[in-house]
């Protein structure tokens, strides 16, 4: 009996789960419940097996263990920790930054300064876009038929006011303009400066 | 209110009294144990008086009775569901009442599994094979009943007073579980 006893504990040692000890022939009482023990020991070492290998790979769902195994409390507390932590990458995959992690020492640090990059980037990429729709919707204007009339070259507006072409292209796209005067023009304007220059 | 006979609840936030001024030099707060002494007594007697069943249901009508208003006194109800378990959890925290946790929210069919760690009824209790905390189980059924303006059930499927080291909830809506 010893020698049994002695065996199954050295495989629960390496971290492998022995077969139960077959209790049917054993008539002292003192060993039977030594047996039972042992065999409860080896049940609740099952539990925790079965369990934490698919906790180890990620497997959340469909994993539980008897209450009163206290060997396997502390996983059944980190899987429920894993579950809600999954909860919440959820939630905030979805948006919702208000969430935060308490009470997990330097992951909370982690996942929280996370979420808090998460919405300045959101922010910042939100205001971006915002002066990007801004700018082209200035582009749009300037793309659509423009009255202009072709003498004076003045431009109409939606509400039928004439405004010169620069002040026209100003008001409507991010362009300024600096006054020169072309050759052509100048030729014109001041033949006397022009052909002395030339 | 505590000295006539009547078959209808009565309580309101404000029989709380004003604590503040009612307490100036020992303050707010009481130990947990002090919690525990008048909650585990009260259970004692009531057992021995009217049974184990009728016991747990009072604690849980007593929780609920609670949750309903702890939820209209201390939350915002027209906040989002998202936004109003993340004040749940801060307020939970900030009374020092326990950690609520979500893990799973199935918002089709109304129900919920929460976790409460370090919970003010049960965490650090002598392990049995009991989960204990019915208290709860209608605090967060009250909660849930005042927010949403239906009918819930909270049944503790985990309890640290039975080896599990965190209380889980299973919460879904009354009919469901009828």
């Amino acid at each position: 009996m010893i020698e049994n006893i002695t065996t199954k504990l050295a495989i629960l040692l390496q971290g492998k789960v022995p077969e139960k000890i077959d209790t049917g022939n054993i008539t002292d009482e003192h060993e039977q419940n030594l047996a039972n023990r042992l065999n409860q020991l080896i049940t609740f070492m099952q539990e925790v097996h079965d369990f934490i290998i698919p906790l180890s790979k990620g497997e959340l769902t469909e994993i539980n263990m008897s209450s009163q195994n206290f060997f396997g409390s502390p996983f059944k507390e980190l899987h429920s920790r894993l579950l809600h932590l999954t909860w919440q990458a959820n939630q905030v995959a979805n948006g919702d930054f208000s969430q935060r992690v308490d009470f997990m020492g330097d992951f909370s640090e982690a996942f929280n300064s996370m979420i808090v990059s998460l919405r300045n980037s959101e922010k910042l990429l939100k205001m971006k876009i915002h002066e990007l729709e801004k700018a082209l919707s200035h582009i749009k204007t300037l793309r659509g038929i423009v009255p202009i009339c072709a003498s004076c070259k003045q431009i109409r507006d939606d509400e039928g006011y004439w405004h010169q072409v620069e002040s026209y292209v100003r008001d409507h796209s991010e362009a300024e303009f600096s006054h020169s005067i072309c050759p052509e023009c100048a030729k014109n304007l001041y033949p006397d400066l022009v052909k002395d220059n030339e | 209110m505590f000295k006539e006979n009547r078959d209808y609840n009565k309580f309101l936030w404000k029989d709380l009294g004003d604590i503040e001024s009612g307490r100036p030099n020992l303050g707010l707060s009481v130990p947990v144990l002090v919690y525990r002494l008048l909650q585990y007594t009260f259970r004692d007697v009531m057992i021995t008086e009217l049974g184990v069943n009728k016991t747990n249901d009072i604690i849980i009508k007593a929780g609920r009775l609670a949750g309903r208003q702890f939820c209209e006194n201390m939350l915002n109800r027209e906040l989002d569901f998202n936004e109003f378990v993340s004040q749940l959890q801060r307020v939970l925290r900030e009374q020092a009442i326990g950690i609520l946790r979500v893990e799973k929210i199935d918002f089709e069919n109304m129900r919920f599994t929460l976790t409460v760690v370090e919970d003010l009824d049960c965490s650090g209790l002598p392990p049995t094979d009991e989960v204990v905390c019915q208290y709860d189980e209608g605090f967060i059924a009250g909660i849930m009943e005042a927010y949403t303006g239906k009918s819930f059930h909270a049944k503790e499927i985990d309890c640290w007073a039975s080896g599990d080291r965190v209380c889980r909830f299973d919460v879904r809506l009354q009919k469901d579980t009828e």
